[in-house]
């Protein structure tokens, strides 16, 4: 249609929208200046840049290949920021992703329509709070000398001694499960309930006539009809497995529980933002996207061959 | 659905679940709402005095010492001030560009739309990192200057392609009358569309007003050499992670309390509810709209 369109027309066509052209080319400046360009400022991975030089230093300084790379994979700290990224994430998603799909399904077999809005509502709130409120709390109630927990479990003599939960290392994977749990099962529920809405009632009508329980309806209605909500989020977690949660990794680390809570993107900050060694956090970066965009790819392939459903 | 759903008979296993999802229910909302309960009673409380604890469910010493503490405090007025401006500031420049560009986008017919499509899913799905953009960022002197709490933000790719989405269900004739009537573009978006998007504006503006207010990461990367662009969020983290390290002992704090009934712990409970609550206050009216909105993202995008 477009290709027999004659070129006065197509003209015509283009000079009655370009208002719109307008407002589009106005968003197209904004991505080229803080989007585009930051992209191509990744091959300072590959120079030895100097703040000092600025804008088109960017793209002029001196190539010295896998230098920072190299650099970067043999420092003492890789293996230990490695454990900790790929721990976590790990973790999170053997424990943190299954929750929001329970969660969902729950609410949605409750009755009360009343107290089922007070539920949703309530549990979307954490979602919205900063982690450094959530780290707050977490401090008030985990420390150890004016935190709530070790407080009643003091008086309950079920410990003698507090237990130093944000302090020591082998409790950090575990508070950062727990508090990505506690922060954002909710949320990560609405897209779930929105699956489960859109399934028709017949269904459930009509195999409860059939005799079929809940849980039997839930087995073999629901779950089945969520599968590929399920995958495409499942997939976009895969692709998250190397990305962990910077503000949870700053706000809930500290001194004492470094060799666990240092992940890779705190890494890079420090490097990069603290000492100011901008090549080498760029390769740490660049390395950290690279790992990121394989994974949502295997996930993708895999997902479209097991279960039919990706996301491209 | 639920009312044809009664007719049929409640079996045994009907009441059981019922009883089960209940209890789960009610022990989820008082895990979630317990710890802000729990915040909004030591902010109303003696700061030494609770440093004895055993304050579970309402103040012993009531006072509003915290309170005053923190609002007699320059550095946290000022830094609540800067939060604000950021806020609105920020949220405005936002919505009103993002949708701007979407309306563009939106319309049908539109040449080129491939290729704008392109550029929108390459910057939604990859970026330069952390290090290339505040190189970028500070080539371009916005370091250390307000303008980079609001410029950077100014356009989401995600927030676009919500809005491209809510702008096709509006109905084309409504614009194509207004252009016969000879209305220009700009017109159109701000007196047709904008008015008629007010659950997209609502969306929008919750995710992005939230952003700005809770973000501390844009003032530690971009902003960390004035104090006087320090927010709220900054300020907090910089309390909250020195609080964390249980190096000072009891002893010790009631010590450095200067002010005598006040501690560094009581007044940040204080600030963090002066944090939370106009998120709180704004977000039951903004629910419906978001949960719609949020719809609208993952059946497009």
């Amino acid at each position: 249609m477009k290709m027999k369109m004659e070129k006065s027309q197509r003209m015509r066509t283009f000079k009655r929208q370009l208002p719109l052209h307008g407002f589009v080319f106005a968003g197209l400046i904004f991505l080229l200046l803080f989007s585009l360009i930051p992209m191509a400022g990744v091959i300072i991975a590959f120079e030895d840049y100097d703040i000092k030089a600025g804008l088109t230093g960017i793209f002029t300084s001196q190539f010295v290949g896998l230098k920072h790379f190299k650099a970067f994979l043999t420092d003492r700290k890789f293996p230990i920021l490695m454990r900790n990224t790929l721990c976590i994430s790990v973790l999170k998603l053997i424990f943190s992703f299954p929750l929001p799909i329970i969660f969902a399904i729950m609410i949605s077999e409750m009755g009360g329509k009343v107290y089922k809005r007070v539920v949703q509502t309530v549990s979307y709130l954490p979602h919205f709070f900063s982690w450094i409120i959530v780290s707050g709390i977490l401090f008030t109630f985990f420390s150890t000398n004016t935190g709530v927990v070790n407080e009643v479990l003091l008086k309950l003599g079920a410990i003698d001694k507090p237990i130093p939960i944000l302090m020591d290392p082998k409790y950090y994977y575990g508070l950062a499960v727990f508090s990505e749990i506690w922060k954002e099962t909710g949320w990560g529920a609405i897209i779930y309930l929105a699956a489960i809405a859109g399934i028709s009632p017949t269904l459930y009508e009509s195999a409860r006539i059939d005799g079929a329980g809940r849980m039997q309806c839930i087995r073999h209605i629901t779950l089945p009809s969520i599968k590929g909500t399920v995958a495409i989020l499942l997939i976009l977690a895969i692709g998250g497995l190397f990305g962990s949660n910077f503000d949870q990794a700053m706000l809930l680390g500290n001194t004492m529980n470094l060799s666990r809570s240092e992940i890779l993107e705190v890494f890079i900050y420090k490097i990069g933002l603290g000492q100011g060694r901008y090549s080498f956090a760029a390769a740490a970066g660049l390395f950290q996207s690279v790992i990121s965009f394989i994974l949502v790819l295997s996930a993708n392939a895999v997902s479209k061959k097991v279960s039919g459903s990706s996301l491209f | 659905m639920k009312h044809q759903r009664r007719k049929i008979r409640r079996t045994a296993e009907d009441k059981v679940m019922d009883t089960v999802i209940f209890i789960l229910m009610t022990l989820i909302l008082l895990v979630t709402l317990y710890p802000f309960y729990y915040v909004i009673i030591i902010s109303f409380n003696d700061g030494v005095d609770a440093l004895n604890g055993g304050i579970y469910f309402w103040p012993r010493k009531f006072t509003l010492a915290n309170y005053q503490q923190f609002l007699s405090d320059a550095k946290w007025l000022h830094a609540l001030l800067i939060s604000i401006l950021k806020t609105v500031a920020g949220t405005t420049l936002t919505i009103l560009f993002t949708c701007m560009v979407g309306y563009g986008l939106s319309a049908p017919n539109l040449m080129f739309r491939k290729f704008y499509n392109v550029v929108l899913l390459v910057c939604m799905y990859f970026s330069g990192g952390l290090i290339p953009y505040y190189l970028v960022l500070n080539s371009y002197g916005l370091l250390n200057t307000f303008w980079v709490y609001v410029i950077p933000t100014m356009f989401s790719t995600y927030y676009c392609i919500l809005a491209i989405s809510f702008f096709r269900e509006i109905p084309y004739e409504l614009y194509e009358s207004a252009r016969l009537d000879g209305a220009k573009e700009i017109r159109i978006y701000t007196s047709i569309v904008l008015p008629l998007s007010k659950p997209l504006i609502a969306t929008l503006g919750l995710f992005a007003a939230v952003g700005q207010w809770n973000a501390w990461s844009d003032t530690a990367f971009f902003a960390p050499g004035k104090k006087s662009l320090r927010t709220l969020a900054f300020l907090m983290r910089d309390v909250i992670t020195k609080n964390q390290v249980d190096v000072t002992s009891k002893a010790a704090m009631m010590q450095a309390s200067r002010y005598g009934q006040v501690t560094t712990t009581s007044v940040q409970m204080a600030a963090m509810i002066i944090t939370i609550l106009p998120i709180v206050l704004v977000y039951p009216f903004l629910q419906k709209h978001f949960v719609k909105g949020i719809m609208l993202g993952a059946v497009k995008g």
